[in-house]
């Protein structure tokens, strides 16, 4: 008993190195996602939030979240997945937020402040497009803007995708072809009307 | 009118992204106006597109890298801080534990004794032991200290000769030490039968009082039948 007993702060050093050495591993392979998953979880954040300072809040907020649970994570090659999952989910809440603030404004706003409502001119300058195609992207609904996001995201190949979001290949295309649709839908008022007899 | 049902088929290839087929593609041969408008719906797409990427791959900051390092070593800073209160507090307390369990005072009171599974078993050595096993001397007789205890490490332990033990000591002769580690094996196993042993006997060296015996002072009546007779005697002597 004796013996037992002053065997448990030795017993107790033991372990907190142990965990100690888990942290530095843990800590040493979120460092090594850290340089691919870093870049994605900014641009899926810049691509929700079309700002880049907000974005990059967004990515350090997710980035840290998701080490703080990294050792919660079972599968750490779903590392990827999890991510966009936090930063896609981050930055809606965001813009959520921003919109809330944008509309408190809006309301204590004088009329003659406001933007001046946008001539043909306007529309065909390509940052107004832009503009138009953010409002778009922004209407879509979530399931639909992550898929394109991503799909238009330089290195991920659909299959890779469908991976990351755990959904089929298939839905993953059918989504990817009525995000574009819908965008079409939306922004070709703003394009030369489609000529019919 | 002829035009207007291909509008959607034209629209679902442009999307799509593929080149029309059959019919479709008869039909955009021979009309200008619909390929003039499957072309301005491929271009409307590719601006989609291009808009798209150049706003997905827009260029990281080189700043988001090491302001995530910090935030991170920051972030296992506070969780060490957290716990290094918690880890202090523990190892104090397990210390202070360790420190009770070798200061407290080795001899447990009677009453705990009474609590705890029989644990003393005294055999006294009588003259008639004596003399059964004459080469036994009192020398040889070796000390034994039993102790009964549901303790693995106490069950195990076979420490007969711990003279300077402080547990109570059992006097055993040689031949009869075989019959008294059986007898401690069975307490061992069997707790209710150790129990039975500690069931407190009654002590030989007691005094028996008993209270004197009250006796009522003795009255002295003489017999009335006696007083009769004497009287009868009297008169027939008269």
């Amino acid at each position: 008993m004796q013996e037992l007993v002053l065997n448990q702060p030795v017993s107790t050093a033991r372990s907190e190195l142990v965990r100690e050495a888990a942290q530095a591993d843990a800590r040493r392979e979120f460092e090594e996602r850290l340089a691919e998953c870093g870049p994605l979880a900014f641009r899926l954040a810049r691509g929700v939030l079309r700002n880049t300072a907000d974005a990059e809040d967004v990515a350090q907020e997710a980035l840290l979240r998701a080490y703080k649970s990294f050792d919660r994570l079972r599968d750490h090659n779903k590392f990827r997945g999890w991510l966009v999952r936090i930063s896609f989910r981050l930055a809606l809440d965001r813009l959520r937020s921003a919109k809330r603030r944008e509309q408190r404004d809006t309301l204590w706003a004088k009329p003659e402040h406001l933007p001046p409502p946008a001539t043909a001119e306007d529309v065909a300058a390509s940052n107004q497009f832009q503009a138009h195609l953010d409002r778009a992207l922004e209407e879509l609904p979530e399931k639909l803007r992550l898929v394109l996001l991503l799909s238009a995201m330089d290195g991920y190949t659909i299959e890779e995708i469908a991976s990351m979001i755990s959904v089929p290949l298939g839905t993953v295309k059918s989504r990817i072809f009525v995000a574009r649709k819908k965008l079409a839908e939306k922004l070709r008022c703003y394009a030369n009307n489609i000529k019919t007899r | 009118m002829l035009c207007e049902q291909y509008k959607d088929a034209l629209i679902e290839v442009a999307a799509a992204g593929a080149a029309p087929q059959g019919e479709l593609r008869a039909h955009l041969e021979g009309c200008a106006s619909c390929r003039s408008a499957f072309a301005q719906e491929q271009s409307l797409f590719a601006t989609i597109d291009s808009s798209l990427h150049a706003s997905a791959n827009s260029e990281v900051p080189s700043s988001l890298l090491p302001r995530v390092r910090v935030a991170l070593n920051e972030a296992a800073a506070s969780r060490l801080r957290l716990l290094h209160p918690v880890v202090l507090a523990s190892a104090g307390v397990a210390l202070a534990f360790a420190f009770f369990l070798i200061a407290r005072p080795r001899h447990t009171s009677p009453e705990n004794v009474a609590k705890q599974v029989p644990s003393i078993v005294r055999v006294p050595i009588t003259q008639t032991e004596s003399t059964n096993s004459q080469n036994i001397s009192a020398e040889s007789t070796e000390i034994a200290a039993v102790r009964v205890t549901h303790s693995h490490a106490a069950r195990n332990s076979t420490n007969l000769h711990s003279v300077a033990s402080s547990n109570p000591e059992v006097l055993v002769p040689p031949d009869e030490r075989e019959g008294l580690a059986r007898l401690v094996a069975v307490l061992n196993e069997r707790s209710e039968v150790a129990a039975a042993f500690v069931v407190k006997a009654p002590q030989k060296d007691a005094v028996v009082t008993a209270d004197p015996l009250q006796i009522p002072d003795i009255e002295i009546k003489p017999l009335e039948g006696t007083e009769t007779e004497t009287s009868d005697r009297a008169s027939e002597r008269n």
